[in-house]
């Protein structure tokens, strides 16, 4: 038995969790912005960019998954061993569980960014950079993931 | 910084405060209370017609703009104030009076604008209601005639003409009437009814039973004519609508001359605003202020040269607002300083070195050759199209810079819009073998293979960053002649941490170092232990302060570990970069394949820039507030803010009399 289903498993938790983080965070990010909008539509290029910031979780998330597709033999690379495929399946929780998690959170920091910058659009840069420092954990994650990832295939086991 | 205080002939007033607000040199200090002696001038009035004047503006260029849109966009924002030659502020006030004539005429055509567009709604409601009545030919609003009495209305039923009589017979069979239907729908039928006057009662009581009511708003004119009364109304009142717009669109060529003539009336205003807070007696009038050292002489000799006055200087105190000034180089991080707080008393100005570290960590975090080109040239495109003003100015001068140093980083890492020039030489050439690391001539450092190296050498950076913002300190404490804490406090921490810095190094490289830098670390330890009780009383007491203060190690430690994001954020870009051009080769060599290429090419980099450069920025920001600035920078002064011309849409030029 070859470590496939593991494998795929693994690409899935990482792009479906972080996905979910970012649908979370933007989605509520988004509810507020319209409400903003609403009431001034000229504010639009800054609320996008609030609403969008929760939304590098999933870009993460597919990376991680698009780079296991690669090398787990789906789109190229060759099938991996059993241990191998629970390589991926652990690296892919670290991305899967920190985007899942640190997209809600920054999310909500978003909401307060935009409540913020709608009461004085001076403030958006600082409601920004607060909604960006949410940002270094999905990284994080992402890197620990990465680098494992890369790894794999040429781990001899 | 100097205040400065001028006294003048109040004949001179306007003179002089138009020179002062042209040439932005001075802060005038407002003081609640007019000293003894003298009194303030109420000038709130004029200042009131001067705001309502630049309200009025406002609407007009926002009636202006709902019918012709400006063009411009978001690159709009860019653009630069207009030049206007000083000559020309007398044209615009002479001009004054009638483009706010323009203004209140805008207000009104838009006023009727919206006046008629309500009344046609309401014209349309009506004629909704008149529908059901076309056919009737006699007024609406008809009660009777000398022998009979007539009914005009609604029954809430639908009737034919023979069941509605079958209705009222059954309610009252001795009722004699005449009735026509008018119209009938579901629920309802419109109807007249002739009973004889004598029966009036009779038929009141019928008719009430079965929910008959009169018309509402019911006129003394015959239906089709009141109809055709109305429709003209509403096709005259789009025509005025139509004409009211036209004569908006006509005045939109104006657009340029509300935007002057609301500048002009706003700098009027600020500058009664000022007159307002100033001291006056009899014959003189005194204005205080903040002027920057070195234009001290430049203000005397402009306020001798336009007015009767004396002008003296004395040293500014605590409170005195701060002027930044830099070189080329640093000017354009003046903005992340101020965004953080200007340089309070005693602060070094950091900006030069904030400006360096700024360039160079933001390019260590974009690395990518590509972008970092693409950063250049579009910015000094838009700066030689836009001339932007000064602030937007040094905004993008510093993307510009940072694109240079992400030029060289990408460079560096081996990153040409990540692997752009193997991926594309591996799709054209048909290999699968081209890496960046055998195309480009130069030996790279691939984040990676190699992330733990870029590891260290990004927490190395880091260490110099902190010892760059200790020295600083060590500085200021050295200014202030607060000798203990410039040697004990600081001297001592920085030499601990390039002891333990040689140390780790010595792990790697000679085991001689190992001894030295322990030997520095450990000599600086026993130091700190020694001094850092010195506040403290007793023997006990400063034992504990100075082995107290070694648990401040840690705080250093993880100061150390959060330049790893330098890693982090390096490492993303040149991955998300290599991810996206995966995805565009990957529909293979075909006519379909090569344009799902050029296209995921573009968006992926966009989206790629967007993110990254926002990372950068951001975390580049943190690096320096919370690790350096922590490190020396009080902050907390006030910003230098000159009376000025604070003008939305023009500038007047330098004049260099």
């Amino acid at each position: 038995m070859d470590g496939m289903f593991f494998a795929l498993l693994g690409a899935s938790i990482a792009t479906a969790l972080a996905g979910i983080g970012s649908a979370k965070g933007v989605g509520g990010a988004a509810q507020a912005a319209m409400g903003v909008l609403s009431e001034d539509s000229s504010q639009f290029g800054k609320m996008l960019v609030l609403t969008l910031l929760p939304g590098t979780q999933g870009l993460y998330g597919f990376i991680v998954g698009f780079l296991i597709l690669v090398s787990c033999g789906v789109l190229g690379g060759s099938a991996p061993t059993l241990a191998q495929g629970l390589c991926f399946l652990g690296a892919s929780l670290a991305i899967g569980l920190g985007g899942l998690f640190s997209g809600i959170a920054q999310g909500k920091a978003a909401v307060s960014g935009i409540a913020m910058s709608a009461k004085d659009s001076k403030n958006f840069s600082k409601g920004m950079v607060s909604v960006t420092l949410v940002e270094i954990y999905a990284l994080l994650a992402f890197i620990v993931s990465l680098l494992v990832v890369i790894q794999i295939p040429n781990l001899a086991i | 910084m100097k205040t400065v205080r001028i006294v003048a002939l109040r004949q001179d007033r306007k003179r002089l405060l138009e020179h002062l607000q042209d040439s932005a040199l001075v802060q005038i200090k407002r003081v609640e209370k007019s000293r003894s002696g003298f009194e303030r001038v109420d000038m709130s009035r004029p200042m009131q017609v001067f705001e309502r004047n630049v309200t009025l503006t406002e609407q007009a260029l926002k009636i202006l703009d709902s019918v012709s849109p400006e063009k411009g966009g978001m690159l709009a924002s860019l653009k630069g104030r207009r030049e206007v030659d000083p000559d020309e502020i007398g044209e615009i006030a002479a001009k004054s009076s009638e483009v706010i004539s323009i203004c209140k005429r805008l207000a009104e055509l838009d006023k009727k604008r919206s006046d008629n567009s309500a009344e046609r709604t309401r014209i349309a409601t009506q004629l909704v209601q008149l529908e059901a009545w076309q056919k009737l030919d006699i007024p609406l609003n008809t009660t009777e005639t000398k022998s009979t009495a007539v009914f005009v209305g609604t029954f809430p039923e639908q009737y034919s003409e023979a069941a509605l009589k079958e209705a009222i017979a059954a309610e009252n069979p001795k009722l004699e009437f005449v009735t026509e239907i008018d119209h009938s729908e579901e629920a309802m039928t419109c109807a007249v009814i002739f009973v004889p006057q004598s029966q009036r009662t009779m038929a009141e009581d019928v008719l009430r039973t079965l929910g008959f009511a009169r018309p509402m708003g019911a006129t003394s004119k015959i239906p089709k004519v009141k109809s055709e009364r109305l429709r003209e109304k509403s096709e005259r009142l789009r025509l005025e609508n139509e004409m009211a717009e036209d004569e908006i669109k006509s005045l939109v060529p104006r657009r340029s001359d509300i935007k002057i003539t609301q500048d002009y009336f706003r700098i009027r205003a600020d500058k009664y605003n000022v007159i307002n807070n100033l001291d006056h007696s009899k014959h003189v009038f005194i204005i205080e202020g903040f002027v920057p050292e070195d234009d001290c002489e430049k203000l005397k000799e402009l306020c001798e040269r336009v007015a009767t006055c004396t002008v003296d200087f004395e040293d500014a105190g605590d409170d005195a607002p701060v002027k930044l000034k830099n070189n080329k180089f640093a000017e354009p991080a003046q903005g992340i300083l101020t965004m953080y707080s200007p340089p309070g008393k005693g602060d070094l100005d950091p900006t030069p070195l904030l400006a360096f570290f700024f360039y160079f960590f933001f390019g260590m975090m974009f690395s990518d050759a590509g972008y970092g080109l693409l950063m250049v040239i579009v910015i000094g495109i838009a700066l030689k199209v836009f001339k932007p003003d000064k602030k937007m100015r040094n905004n993008l001068k510093l993307f510009q810079y940072c694109g240079i140093s992400t030029t060289v980083w990408g460079l560096v890492f081996g990153s040409i819009f990540g692997d752009a020039p193997a991926s594309l030489y591996n799709y054209f050439a048909g290999t699968t073998d081209m890496t960046m690391a055998k195309l480009l001539p130069w030996p790279t450092l691939d984040p990676q293979k190699d992330a733990l190296l870029l590891m260290v050498i990004s927490i190395a950076f880091g260490l110099v960053h902190i010892l760059v913002g200790m020295g600083c300190k060590f500085v200021v404490c050295f200014r202030e002649k607060d000798y203990a804490a410039a040697f004990f406090d600081t001297g001592l921490w920085m030499l601990l941490l390039i002891g333990l810095a040689v140390l780790a190094a010595g792990m790697f490289l000679a085991p001689v170092l190992v001894t030295v830098g322990a030997v520095i670390a450990i000599g600086c330890a026993v130091g700190l232990v020694l001094t850092q009780g010195r506040g403290k009383k007793g023997i006990v007491g400063k034992a504990i302060g100075g082995l107290a203060s070694l648990y401040d190690v840690t705080s250093y430690i993880s100061d150390l570990l959060s330049y790893s994001r330098l890693l982090a954020l390096g490492l993303t870009t040149g991955v998300m970069a290599q991810v996206f051009n995966m995805l565009a080769t990957m529909m293979g060599k075909s006519v379909v394949g090569f344009i799902f290429m050029v296209i995921i090419f573009i968006a992926g980099h966009l989206i790629n820039i967007g993110l990254n450069a926002l990372g950068s920025y951001v975390h580049t920001m943190r690096l320096q507030y919370v690790e350096m600035f922590s490190k020396f920078y009080e902050g907390g002064g006030k910003e230098f803010e000159p009376f000025s011309l604070q003008s939305k849409y023009i500038k007047i030029q330098e004049d260099n009399k």
